[in-house]
């Protein structure tokens, strides 16, 4: 039988598997819940800043039969605290989110420090994945990144932000290059603490927020540049990207994100994303919706939805509420386990 | 009406529309020069551009970037006009806006904003991350319609609670509920006793009119 990352591996790379993986990626992808808190007696907001708690959380999403991964962190508020963010950590209920903001303009992104790693909550993600590397236990670690726009989004006022996308182009562009390469530093040192995969969740970059024309012109560049850059330095790295909301106005420039996964929100129909972007790995969608406020036996039910119409990963579609009853999380893997007896046939290797 | 008049009443439109601040300012400058009612070149001028723009965004022609650019231009030509206006505006009644506790994400919300604003609704913004007591207490002042968002799964019992403080309070009748974002459905709506859901931005104040039988 194929070991957790055997599986998620070969998913990735659209090889032959006995069933799909069940991961949730972390970072916005967020895998941990009260229950999962519970069963650790390990609690936000405490886990966002200690490793050795943090990696106890994420391996107990594990443990207690939700997802076949480790991931970290559980927010998508580091990157943009290590540049000069105000960020509120919340409580064991609510993420931790972005209190105030570093430049007022695309123009000022001068100011920005670069992302110094060996600090903050950056240096504790990193010994998080360092810990849980160490467990030995052979399943796979996911690191995160939180994506480009989102990232710059969260350093100043989205509302300017996104006009200035079409005011002050140059500047905006630098901008982005800026946040690119921060991420980019990241990434790689994630990879080098032991993160098999990566995955950039950008919630603020999507199709139906930016139009498809900003999305080609902004989001699929950094994206790029990001992937690119890990792939170069770590060619054997797992690379998912997820966008959040509808896509069909944007599949065209997506099949242009240089990545082996793409996860999708629980709008997007799996099928038509299998149909407009060959080559890539689908992953998603269970609804997060139906994870929080559903029952065990729906969730099995779109599970199988899921894998019927293609999905290479399942995972839930967005960030989970930590409201998620346990049952309704594990309904999803262990409906994989018992309910999908056809294998997916490998389309390439 | 005039054909000067029909001239600037275009020019506003467009100026909303083709998301033109300059263009905004200098014709509200000549509406005002040309005597004509300020309310009147908000409604059937800047007004009748940001519906337009609404329906450019509804099309998936337009996206948030150039909504908020249009905005801008009504903006424009609404600080010209303001001082002119003989009858404060907001005749269509008093509505607050807001992003509940817990979440940030406002871009959906203020695009509520100013398509309420448009259509005549004395908005105020609460923000983003409100504390449900600051939603209780601002109907207790007077709002009539209470607005909420979330962008988040983990947020949404927060505008059940709205709900409940505001029964426990004894102001459930006074006011109309309406939610909205992303995770948000009528189902939803139903079940935590809102009054109307409303699934995009430039909906909004329809649905509000609708609720209250306000002639459109």
């Amino acid at each position: 039988m194929l070991s957790e990352k055997q599986r998620l591996r070969l998913a990735l790379r659209r090889g032959e598997v006995d069933r799909p993986p069940c991961i949730c990626p972390g970072g916005m992808m967020n895998m941990v819940t009260h229950g999962v808190m519970q069963a650790a007696n390990v609690f936000w907001p405490a886990a966002h800043t200690d490793p050795g708690l943090m990696a106890a959380l994420s391996a107990a999403a594990h443990d207690t039969g939700c997802f076949e991964n480790y991931g970290v962190p559980f927010c998508m508020t580091v990157e943009v605290e290590n540049m000069g963010a105000k960020v509120d950590l919340g409580d064991a209920v609510h993420e931790p989110r972005v209190s105030g903001y570093v430049i007022e303009s695309v123009s000022d992104w001068k100011r920005l420090p670069p992302m110094d790693c060996a600090r903050g909550r950056a240096a504790v993600v990193l010994e998080a994945i360092r810990l849980l590397k160490a467990r030995g236990s052979g399943v796979p670690i996911t690191g995160n990144l939180t994506g480009p726009v989102s990232t710059a989004s969260s350093l100043m006022e989205p509302t300017v932000f996104y006009k200035e996308l079409r005011k002050k182009k140059q500047d905006a562009h630098d901008f982005m290059d800026f946040v690119s390469e921060q991420l980019l530093a990241f990434g790689l040192e994630q990879l080098k603490a032991g993160a098999d995969v990566i995955t950039i969740s950008d919630p603020s970059g999507t199709g139906e927020i930016l139009g498809p024309a900003l999305f080609a012109e902004y989001a699929v560049p950094a994206l790029n540049k990001i992937t690119r850059g890990l792939r170069g330095a770590f060619p054997d790295a797992g690379l998912i990207v997820h966008i959040c909301g509808q896509m069909r106005s944007v599949f065209k420039p997506l099949a242009g994100v240089d990545c082996q996964a793409l996860s999708f929100d629980a709008e997007v129909s799996l099928r038509e994303a299998k149909k407009n972007l060959p080559g890539k790995a689908i992953m998603g969608n269970v609804s997060t919706f139906a994870l929080e406020f559903a029952e065990p036996d729906k969730i099995a039910a779109m599970t199988k939805l899921c894998v019927e119409n293609g999905a290479d990963i399942v995972s839930p579609a967005c960030g989970m509420g930590t409201g998620s009853p346990l049952p309704n999380v594990q309904a999803i893997l262990e409906t994989l386990k018992t309910a999908v007896p056809i294998p997916i046939k490998a389309e390439a290797v | 009406m005039s054909e000067a008049e029909r001239e600037i009443l275009d020019d506003l439109a467009r100026s909303v529309l083709d998301m033109d601040e300059d263009l905004a300012a200098n014709a509200a400058q000549r509406a005002i020069d040309a005597g004509m009612d300020a309310q009147r070149a908000i409604t059937e001028g800047l007004s009748r551009g940001m519906e337009a723009a609404g329906k450019k965004y509804e099309e998936e022609e337009y996206f948030v970037p150039e909504l908020l650019l249009c905005s801008d231009a009504m903006y424009a030509g609404v600080e010209v006009l303001r001082p002119h206006i003989v009858h404060r505006g907001g005749g269509r009644g008093r509505a607050v806006v807001g992003v509940v506790s817990g979440d940030t994400h406002d871009i959906g919300k203020n695009l509520v904003k100013l398509f309420m604003e448009a259509a005549g609704f004395q908005v105020t913004d609460l923000g983003r991350d409100v504390p449900i007591e600051k939603f209780v207490e601002a109907v207790r002042d007077g709002a009539q319609y209470v607005c909420m968002s979330t962008l988040m799964t983990t947020t949404m019992p927060g505008m059940e609670r709205v709900i409940q403080r505001l029964k426990e309070e004894g102001l459930r009748d006074r006011v109309k509920v309406i939610v909205g974002g992303a995770p948000i459905s009528q189902a939803f709506a139903n079940k935590i006793g809102a009054d109307a859901y409303s699934a995009s931005a430039p909906d909004a104040p329809a649905v509000l009119m609708r609720l209250s039988a306000i002639p459109a």
